[in-house]
């Protein structure tokens, strides 16, 4: 099965149609303005699923569809805020069962208009069961996704909505089955010489774990912090909602462009806490600063140019291409404001992109990094077609080999 | 069947809200003094117009200088296309350009890897002021280039353009 970057960007698009079809139903049964921040769609491991919605407490409504596409879908917000929308729906004074039959009323309203954005852009139709309400914490509140004893992969398109001038956020989180989906990507796809085989933009999501992993082995390494879960996702979007998938929050790290097949941009970055954890754990001497100094400014430097190199040469080994990197600039500043200038560069050859990402956390301490890739997407697209997947598949039996551990 | 042009949702049904997001490759314009926020300008600039007569205030949040080199239909994306959609757009809703100004701010030079001799970030601030000039617009007040992101609050009923960094002092335009 091939998908090519136009049907990839054509999916993105429905997606952002269906969301945008949810808002147009919310505001006309409501009055409530809200208005798409994000859609993309990821592949992801399904174990993976939801780390988005990590610590959240959450309320909303779930439903099976199935027609043109089959699989669950639900839109979850924070618990917190239901009373907000209950006001809004009922005035002050709402009871909690009626804030919990708002919730479900907005929730219908909502997917319905979801749903349908969905088949009027399919031509097709699509049928979905009464939702029902589920609450949860995190990423236990999705649906179990589809099962499939074939592949630990999933698809999942993800939208953000924002309520105008209120801090609520409605989650949208789609699970089509995998057949069904990528034969209607196939069907959907326009010149075939750009398709890319999705079993390789999965083999390519496993290589740059394994690729995560070698960076969370150089970080034990150098400052004795052992990383206990790794999260590697390749989500497609177009160019100007890449920013919008990190915060305003302030990150310290490094970025370096690198060069090769494929080449792009490669980041390293932790929020400020822990860059101070992680650098006082490189220096020699005991800081205890709460703030961020210049030496831990060089220590992120040291090891964002280890991490870096041991993701890179993670994937040149698995792609027999010779990746190379400029030496890393170091960044402190709004995340967003960040990737914002590298995906402009992008931007100027290509409309779409691939995002590739990795997380490290630990629970023993106040520790977490990311490290992302912004692939330039031809490129990566040539690097797919000539990937070995009898290669990939050494990776599982035998990663020290292939990464030359 | 609607599509989507990469640009604001806004619109009538949005004017009550008292603050507007706008996203990357976004514009809105408030007639009823909202208030209109951007974030995470790197090498992108947000440009604020301001009519001092009518109060009608719109800003829009461009990525790349021009258009003609994308063709990709979204007009807000462009320095060149976003500020003549965002001019339009205040137009139609009453405002008039010969009592408008402008401000500016963003096109940072941070992390330009490119080997020209001009920044993206210098680019864009380029074609903004160039777009701008066409239509006799002035800009009055500007904060832009340096190696640092910024993030934009315009007060619609004053006029004035709040910018935010992460390591400076916040500015008022």
């Amino acid at each position: 099965m091939k998908v090519d970057v136009q049907s990839l960007g054509t999916f993105n698009q429905l997606a952002h149609e269906g969301a945008q079809a949810a808002t147009d139903a919310m505001a006309q049964m409501t009055g409530i303005d809200t208005h798409v921040n994000v859609t993309r769609i990821t592949l992801m491991e399904r174990a993976q699923l939801g780390e988005q919605l990590a610590g959240m407490s959450l309320v909303g409504i779930q439903f099976n569809f199935e027609g043109g596409l089959t699989g669950e879908t639900v839109l979850v917000f924070e618990r917190e805020k239901s009373a907000a929308i209950a006001e809004a729906l009922l005035g002050e004074g709402a009871s909690e069962e009626m804030a919990q039959s708002s919730i479900e009323e907005i929730g219908n309203i909502m997917m319905s208009g979801f749903i349908d954005g969905w088949a009027e852009f399919l031509e097709t139709s699509i049928e979905h069961d009464p939702p029902t309400y589920v609450e949860g914490e995190g990423e236990a509140i999705l649906p179990e996704p589809p099962t499939d004893t074939e592949r630990n992969q999933v698809f999942v398109f993800r939208s953000e909505i924002q309520w105008d001038g209120e801090d609520v956020s409605f989650y949208i989180y789609m699970l089509p089955e995998y057949e069904p989906l990528t034969a209607l990507m196939a069907e959907h796809s326009g010149a075939s010489e750009d398709a890319i085989p999705v079993e390789k933009l999965a083999a390519f999501n496993e290589m740059t774990r394994e690729g995560a992993r070698q960076a969370a082995g150089n970080v034990e390494m150098m400052t004795g912090i052992e990383t206990e879960a790794e999260i590697s996702q390749i989500s497609f979007a177009p160019i100007e909602d890449i920013p919008k998938q990190f915060s305003d929050e302030v990150y310290v790290g490094t970025v370096v462009e690198f060069v090769g097949a494929p080449s792009g941009f490669l980041l390293v970055l932790f929020d400020e806490q822990s860059a101070i954890t992680v650098a006082e754990a490189l220096m020699p001497v005991e800081m205890d600063s709460e703030e961020l100094t210049d030496q831990h400014k060089a220590a992120i430097e040291e090891l964002g140019n280890i991490m870096t190199s041991g993701f890179v040469d993670g994937w040149a080994n698995v792609l027999q291409q010779s990746v190379e990197h400029t030496p890393p600039r170091v960044v402190h500043d709004m995340g967003r404001a960040v990737i914002d200038p590298l995906a402009a560069q992008l931007g100027q050859f290509q409309q779409h992109a691939f995002l590739i990402d990795s997380k490290m956390m630990t629970e023993e301490l106040e520790f977490a990094c990311e490290i992302t890739a912004l692939p330039n997407e031809q490129e990566l697209r040539e690097a797919l077609e000539q990937l070995d997947l009898d290669r990939t598949t050494e990776t599982q039996a035998d990663v020290e080999d292939i990464f030359g551990a | 069947m609607k599509v989507y042009d990469g640009s604001s949702t806004g619109g009538e049904a949005t004017e009550t809200a008292e603050r507007l997001k706008v996203g990357i490759a976004e514009y809105d314009v408030t007639a009823d003094g909202a208030e209109l926020s951007t974030s995470g300008l790197g090498s992108c600039v947000g440009v604020a117009l301001h009519d001092t007569e009518t109060g009608i205030s719109g800003l829009v949040h461009v990525m790349l200088p021009v258009a003609e080199e994308m063709r990709d239909g979204k007009p807000a994306k462009f320095a060149d296309t976003g500020v003549e959609l965002l001019i339009s757009e205040m137009e139609e809703r009453g405002a008039n350009i010969e009592t408008t100004e402008a401000k500016i701010a963003g096109g940072s030079n941070m992390l330009d890897f490119s080997d020209s001799d001009k920044s993206i970030g210098d680019r864009n601030v380029e074609q903004v002021r160039k777009t701008l000039q066409s239509y006799d617009i002035s800009v009055v007040a500007a904060d832009t280039g340096g190696d640092y992101g910024r993030s934009l609050i315009f007060e619609s009923t004053t006029g004035e353009l709040v910018v935010k960094s992460a390591n400076r002092e916040t500015q008022r335009l």
